[in-house]
């Protein structure tokens, strides 16, 4: 019992990461963008709330200036790709390299330094005395229950439940429709990408003030890149991101648990999982349910810039 | 009389290479403005990068030393291009092929003349190997190549960690990181430069010819552009795809082989070099074009090279990094810029 209830705080904390960084992804791609650049930003966002904690030991406020941070980065990534309508991929592909570069010569100077102020557990009263689930799930960060549950909602209830969200969608399915019937499709594209990428910082921040509470170079490994891939899985619906980043950060867990009890598997193999669990997530279900091949979730315009005046 | 700016579907391409060179002074220019505000002299910096680089044999060979890799990860990555698809994988794949070819050259004994070919093979093995899984989720069930690739690079780095400081460690020399050199070397060309420097751009030259003069390639162009069309017109773009991508691998794998038996003598954690990901931006600068493989990774050896030298003065390599995605972006926006071209549209028609 002690080794589920293990298990599952090291998921939440761990899925909580990709999480944050997956329902930033879902609204830059519901309007129509890919941003590769999650990795870099996370990076930034990462290095941003230690650097901000180490003057001012705050959690709160490192977290806040990680979101400006991302939300600086996604600007600059949403001018080029909305506005000039560079290419996405290698702009997101760039921002990836700037940010890692950019927090890695940054966060040098705090290298393995703890972070002076981290999220502290927030005990909810009653239900953290449920065997096995309660302290797993009620005596987490309040970032926790920011991550997987006020934020998936809000983002849900946006998205499918009022006309400002009907809006959002069509201008990443129809983006001609969507500016023939007066939404403004760069605005509203530009906001949500920048807002997403302030979502991918802020995930960032999450990985130094509650998860891993100290800054190293490459702190991010990946999960930037796994987080994109969490989105196609849960086939861009912000509660299958919060759920399918649960299932990840169990693997994850699964990983730390096994390396702690010494399982007899090497801890290089169980790093591993991660990573080979995000191949076969992404790839076992398309196989298994031909059919989703056809009713690919994915926003129609994804991907493509919108140019009102080509003819 | 009046101007307006109109948007071509391709651009002219004496525009697009002008961009491109703005794009590329732009970026190294920002670049500096940063690093003058972090309080060092970016002119001094660059003149001192420029001589260091130019001015020795020795500057030189490490140019040549450096650009051996690029050349390959950047035609690994173009390849794909070519059909449209993105191999973000070729980190993943070096390692594969650094791997193989490692473990071939410490386990297998022979006369140097036959293990060299067999350490390629064992490369080239290794980096279609690793690509085999996003080649067959591309090609029969149409999973995004972007992702599965680039996951497996995670892998990959992992393994090769795990063996070089697990299982093959060098026991001897009290290393923790690496494994024993390996006896089989790529013979010097020149200065520090081995052979490996003119097989890539041979390989780089015979992917041309065969991209551009032969009916396959033809069809893998047609596939890229076009894939409805070109199944339309017979063209068995499935395997193609299997084609080009395991080609893709196999380049990117033999850079890492090379690697291995030309300039590091041995496998280690972090043998590539992130030159896996430097071969996206290679492949971006050359476009589509093979020969302009061989000048962006040229130009990439020598930012590479200049990483190196800034080191000395106490910035990071990582800073490097942030340049590099510096001009990737900008090169992207100037890329879209190039499509526009100021028209003048007469008052008769207008």
């Amino acid at each position: 019992m002690d080794l589920i209830t293990g298990l599952l705080t090291t998921a939440v904390l761990a899925g909580g990461v990709l999480a944050l960084a997956a329902l930033g992804e879902v609204i830059c791609q519901r309007v129509g963008v890919v941003n590769l650049g999650v990795e870099g930003l996370m990076a930034l966002g990462a290095v941003t709330a230690v650097a901000v904690t180490i003057s001012v030991p705050n959690p709160s406020i490192g977290f806040a200036a990680a979101l400006l941070v991302g939300l600086c980065f996604g600007m600059v990534f949403a001018v080029a790709t909305v506005l000039f309508r560079a290419n996405q991929v290698l702009c997101g592909l760039a921002l990836t390299l700037m940010g890692t570069g950019l927090a890695a010569t940054v966060g040098r100077a705090f290298s393995g330094m703890p972070a002076k102020a981290t999220f502290q557990p927030v005990i909810v009263p009653y239900l953290s005395e449920i065997p096995i689930l309660g302290p797993a799930f009620f005596s987490q960060n309040v970032l926790v229950y920011l991550i997987f549950i006020i934020v998936p909602v809000a983002i849900h209830c946006l998205m499918f439940k009022t006309r400002h969200g009907l809006n959002m969608r069509a201008v990443g399915e129809n983006p001609a429709a969507a500016d023939a019937a007066g939404i403004p499709v760069l605005a509203m594209r530009f906001w949500y990408v920048s807002l997403g990428a302030a979502l991918a910082a802020g995930a960032g921040a999450y990985l130094t003030l509650a998860f891993v509470p100290s800054w190293s170079d490459g702190i991010v490994a990946g999960r930037g890149w796994i987080a994109v891939a969490l989105v196609i899985f849960a086939r861009y619906r912000p509660l299958n991101v919060v759920m399918a980043a649960l299932l990840f950060g169990l693997i994850t867990a699964l990983g730390y648990v096994g390396q702690a009890r010494n399982w007899p598997v090497t801890p290089a193999l169980l790093g591993m999982l991660p990573y080979l669990g995000t191949l076969g997530f992404i790839i076992v279900p398309v196989i298994v349910l031909h059919r989703m091949r056809q009713l690919s979730a994915a926003p129609a315009a994804l991907g493509m810039p919108y140019f009102r005046d080509v003819r | 009389m009046a101007w307006r700016l109109q948007r071509f579907p391709s651009p002219k391409p004496s525009v697009a290479i002008a961009v491109r060179v703005a794009a590329i002074m732009l970026a190294l220019i920002v670049g500096g403005v940063v690093v003058a505000v972090s309080g060092h002299n970016p002119l001094a910096l660059g003149g001192q990068v420029i001589t260091s680089t130019f001015g020795s044999s020795f500057g030189l060979e490490d140019l040549g030393l450096l650009a051996t890799p690029l050349i390959l990860t950047g035609l690994a990555v173009m390849i794909t291009r070519r059909i449209g698809l993105w191999n973000i994988g070729a980190e993943g794949q070096f390692y594969a092929g650094a791997l193989a070819a490692a473990a071939i050259g410490l386990f297998v004994e022979g006369p140097a003349w036959l293990m060299l070919p067999a350490m390629f093979l064992a490369g080239v093995a290794g980096g279609m190997a690793w690509i085999t899984i996003p080649t067959l989720a591309r090609a029969f069930v149409g999973v995004n190549e972007l992702i599965t690739t680039l996951l497996l690079n995670f892998v990959a780095t992992l393994l090769v960690y795990y063996f070089a400081t697990g299982p093959w460690r060098d026991r001897g020399a009290g290393t923790l990181g690496s494994t024993p050199r390996i006896r089989y070397e790529m013979p010097e060309l020149w200065g520090m430069v081995h052979w490996g420097f003119a097989i890539a751009v041979a390989l780089t030259v015979l992917v041309a010819a065969v991209l551009s003069f032969t009916r396959w390639g033809y069809e893998v162009r047609i596939s890229g552009a076009n894939p409805e069309n070109a199944l339309y017109a017979g063209i068995p773009v499935r395997r193609r795809i299997i084609a080009v991508m395991l080609l893709s691998g196999a380049v990117a794998g033999i850079a890492g082989m090379l690697e291995v038996a030309g300039t590091v003598h041995r496998l280690q954690g972090g043998i590539s070099n992130n030159f896996g990901y430097l071969g996206i931006i290679v492949a971006v600068l050359a476009r589509t074009s093979c020969l302009g493989v061989l000048a962006a990774a040229a130009l990439m050896a020598f930012i590479l090279n200049a990483g190196i030298i800034l080191q000395t003065q106490g910035l990071t390599t990582s800073a490097i990094v942030a340049l590099t995605g510096l001009v990737l972006m900008f090169t992207a926006i100037g890329d879209e810029f190039a499509h526009y071209r100021l028209v003048r549209t007469d008052r008769v028609t207008a």
